[in-house]
């Protein structure tokens, strides 16, 4: 049983994120869009734990790219029709409003 | 695969954009959408009211545009649309309300219908916050 977790708030503004990696299953996804995909920030603390996380990470590309992140190798890419295959790849998602 | 889409905020937040482009990628793709359902300020993102500035993209339009071409089951909470003012011509009439701001393609309806919409489909997606 796999779970795509989808964030879209900023990770220096609230807890979702460190709650979202403390509840990831071995199987699961986070899908960083929006603010959230702040967290990719180079050597900021959310970076760090992302990086050192086990946790599959996806970061929505046009949203990366608006706000002039430059990706890490650990984090993949993906377009609107990646995210629909993410959704369908994994039994939940769960979207942390 | 079948999807039912959940909206929980207005057509200027930047997810009811990400729900737009994702709602229109998986028609795209071949699948199926079973039903919108747009909740709290959701409501927002059909409002017919909604004037967009010209150098923005209005997204009302194109939820609106998106549902009519495709013919999909757009339904807006009705007890989330009156609290919020967001009214069809039966309601406003109903609670002597001057204003309509809700038409075709959208239904007014009650939260049974995401429920109902979630037993139906493999996947809810839902899209709100920023």
């Amino acid at each position: 049983m796999s779970t795509l977790h989808v964030l879209s708030h900023s990770p220096f503004s609230d807890s979702r994120l460190d709650s979202c990696l403390r509840l990831c299953g071995a199987q699961d996804a986070i899908l960083l869009c929006g603010d959230a995909t702040y967290a990719l920030q180079a050597g900021s603390a959310p970076f760090k734990a992302l990086e050192v996380s086990a946790v599959v990470i996806f970061v929505l590309a046009e949203d990366a790219q608006a706000r002039g992140l430059s990706l890490p190798e650990w984090a993949k890419s993906v377009d609107y029709p990646g995210f629909v295959q993410l959704s369908i790849d994994h039994d939940k998602v769960n979207s942390w409003l | 695969m079948k999807f039912a889409i959940a909206l929980f905020s207005a057509a200027h937040a930047p997810s009811s954009r990400r729900a737009l482009l994702f709602a229109q990628a998986a028609l795209a793709g071949g699948h199926e959408i079973v039903r919108l359902f747009f909740y709290q300020d959701g409501v927002y993102s059909a409002a017919n009211s909604v004037v967009t500035p010209q150098d923005e993209q209005d997204i009302a339009q194109q939820w609106r545009a998106l549902v009519s071409e495709h013919q999909l089951d757009g339904v807006v909470c009705i007890a989330a649309a009156l609290r919020r003012g967001v009214l069809n011509a039966e309601e406003a009439a109903r609670y002597q309300r001057n204003a309509v701001n809700l038409d075709a393609p959208w239904a007014l309806s009650g939260l049974g219908q995401l429920h109902d919409a979630i037993q139906d489909a493999d996947r809810l997606i839902c899209f709100g916050g920023p």
